[in-house]
């Protein structure tokens, strides 16, 4: 086995320990929150006056051994890994009998769709910015840097209700909430995204602004660091063009900035949150917020198991990825130091 | 003989950022002849790096040249205002060697990119494999492994990598090389590979001069053919390393010697003595000689006027208490500096 082979065993390894806590964790967790997502249920029957007295007490005793609520938690913890093995994350309890994974499949492409280009064009744009604002000084740096610290440093969800103020309400350019206009389904036609996409750029625009603001800060103090780097001076010296130049400082300054976008796309789920539950927008985050108020157990658990799985993803090709980008870590990778 | 470098004149100073100057190189003028090494030496802070910085022509704000010509190679260019050079001159005619090697190499590049893009610069049409060739040629004339072209910065040690640096920044047989401090954070042994390496250079007539700077006095006797001894931005003495060792003038020049060690039996019993009192606040420079406030023969006139570079048989000093004591006293018209 080389060193590098032993490199990702480990690190594989690591990996999958995390992941097998995570799991504990997600099961857990869910069951701390006081209150039975079978109260719940028969409660909005009893006040839907259909059944009373013992019928309700039948009922609920049904419902606690139908989802094996009855038993230890250690026995449901197993029962759990066991379904999860076989690719089976229940049934939802809020919107019963729905299959989690169909609730899942059926709001992730939202949440993908509106996260994905957001984060990217956010990255692009603001690494650009940042990079140019070190190079060019003066008075463009400091605008812009004041203005993505600015953006940036605003908690994301009074910037989304600022624009939403401003854009839908104030100056009423797009429609205030939601994926597509009410009474709508959603079909695959002309019309349907037509009117999808009126609904989409608010959000998409809140989410790269502030995706901008902090790309733009960090590669701007980074590419300031290199600036003055040593290297560049004697690469100067040497008579090598200005332009050659730029092409070191960008892969140096670029690590960082690398891990960044990883990260934010590996925790696209759970940063969604904030603006789904803002702009009304159907998707991952909607789900897990009406999941976390009905105490629907199973929706949680599949919602976060989501997250943890695209969180941990994410790290681990960045861990790899970055032996590619920098000689000095791929040496530490390869057992060299 | 023609000079290969005559510098006129040359003032730079660093502009701090509340708009004030701090002047660091003052009115220096100096030549380097072909084939000669010449030394500057004086303690941190007189100017050494300033000098080296403009006269490799990387001088780069908040450093600006202020004044001062330079005639090099036959040609001769005005140093202040933009960029009045070609680019092309950095590496081809003069080349610098940096201070502190460690840092000066790209991490993320292999000694043979770094190579090729060195020859690139100057060449555009330069075939990859022409060009490491040539690298590898180079390596092999001066005894050092060509494997090294294949490393990243990381994986060379200290002295490899000064070697390394000294190799890269002479790939383009520049006429004069400025060594900036090359050997200050080496042991010994590496200092003395790379002096010889350096010497080697001059010998096969790769380079044609070298402006060896460094505050070791004795490494630099055993390097330089003349020595300059800078005090707070100014040229105080310059003659032959003979000259400079046996005779001292200036009472500066004559403290630095005090303050070494020399292992030589004639004088090896003597005790060592530092020079009392602090360099002067490169911002509030005594009106008269800079060295008056620590010279042990200062009178009245010393800390009044300035003394002039005057050149008396064929070696330069500048020092009331020297002219009067060699009965030439300049007269006031000659004295402005």
């Amino acid at each position: 086995m080389t060193p590098f082979q032993r490199y990702l065993v480990t690190k594989t390894a690591w990996y999958l320990l995390a992941f097998v806590l995570a799991v504990a964790a997600n099961f857990y967790l869910p069951r701390l929150i006081p209150g039975n997502p079978v109260d719940a249920l028969v409660a909005r029957m009893a006040a839907g006056g259909g059944a009373e007295g013992e019928a309700l007490r039948r009922i609920y005793q049904l419902y606690i051994s139908e989802f094996g609520l009855d038993r230890p938690l250690w026995e449901q913890f197993l029962v759990y890994l066991g379904n999860l093995a076989r690719g089976d994350l229940g049934t939802s309890f809020s919107v019963f009998p729905a299959k989690v994974s169909d609730l899942i499949w059926r709001a992730l492409p939202w949440t993908i769709a509106l996260q994905l280009p957001a984060i990217l064009l956010g990255w692009l744009i603001g690494n650009a910015l940042g990079a140019l604002a070190a190079y060019r000084g003066g008075w463009f740096d400091r605008g812009a840097f004041v203005t993505s610290l600015f953006v940036s440093s605003i908690p994301y969800y009074c910037l989304a209700i600022m624009l939403l103020y401003g854009l839908a309400v104030a100056l009423p350019l797009f429609p205030a909430g939601g994926g597509y206009s009410y009474g709508r389904l959603p079909t695959f036609t002309w019309s349907f995204v037509l009117d999808a996409l009126r609904h989409y750029w608010l959000p998409f625009l809140s989410l790269v602004l502030i995706f901008i603001g902090g790309q733009a800060v960090g590669m701007r103090s980074m590419a300031i660091y290199e600036l003055n780097a040593d290297y560049v001076n004697y690469a100067r010296g040497l008579g090598i063009p200005d332009r050659r130049i730029v092409t070191y400082i960008f892969r140096n300054a670029m690590l960082p900035q690398v891990t960044g976008l990883a990260l934010s796309i590996g925790s696209l789920v759970g940063g969604a949150l904030i603006t789904e539950i803002v702009f009304g927008y159907p998707g991952i985050g909607t789900l897990l917020f009406s999941a976390i108020r009905q105490n629907d157990y199973p929706l949680i658990q599949g919602v976060t198991l989501l997250i943890v799985i695209g969180i941990l993803l994410a790290n681990y090709l960045v861990d790899i990825a970055y032996g590619f980008i920098d000689p000095r870590i791929r040496a530490v990778q390869a057992g060299e130091r | 003989m023609q000079p290969l470098l005559n510098a006129q004149r040359i003032c730079a100073a660093y502009r701090l950022e509340n708009g004030d100057e701090v002047q660091a190189v003052d009115h220096v003028s100096l030549s380097v002849f072909p084939g000669e090494v010449l030394g500057v030496v004086g303690e941190s802070g007189c100017g050494k790096s300033t000098l080296a910085a403009v006269l490799s022509l990387t001088a780069r704000p908040p450093l600006m040249v202020k004044a001062g010509t330079l005639t090099l190679a036959g040609q001769q260019v005005t140093l202040a205002g933009k960029q009045p050079y070609p680019v092309t001159w950095r590496g081809r005619l003069v080349a610098l060697l940096p201070q502190g090697a460690m840092n000066s190499l790209n991490p993320t590049l292999r000694v043979r990119d770094f190579a090729f893009d060195v020859l690139r610069a100057h060449d555009r049409q330069v075939d990859r494999r022409v060009a490491l060739e040539r690298a590898r040629e180079r390596l092999q004339q001066l005894s050092l492994p060509p494997r090294v072209l294949d490393a990243y910065p990381h994986q060379l040690s200290g002295g490899m990598k000064q070697r390394v640096v000294a190799v890269l920044s002479t790939l383009l047989n520049p006429r004069l090389l400025i060594a900036d401090e090359p050997t200050s954070a080496l042991d010994v042994s590496s200092q003395r590979a790379l002096v010889n390496l350096l010497l080697e250079l001059l010998e096969r007539e790769i380079i044609a001069s070298i402006i060896f700077i460094s505050h070791d006095l004795p490494l630099l006797s055993n390097v330089a053919d003349r020595i300059a001894v800078m005090y707070a931005g100014e040229i105080v003495e310059l003659a032959t390393t003979r000259e400079i060792i046996r005779a001292p003038q200036h009472p500066y020049t004559r403290a630095l010697l005090q303050a070494t060690l020399v292992p030589e039996r004639t004088i090896r019993g003597r005790r060592i003595e530092g020079i009392p009192g602090q360099p002067p606040d490169l911002r509030k420079r005594p009106p008269g000689c800079r060295f008056s406030p620590r010279c042990p023969h200062a009178t009245d006139r010393c800390r009044r006027e300035r003394p002039p570079l005057e050149t008396i048989d064929g070696r330069a000093v500048a020092c009331w208490w020297v002219f009067e004591r060699e009965r030439r006293v300049p007269s006031v018209e000659e004295s402005v500096p």
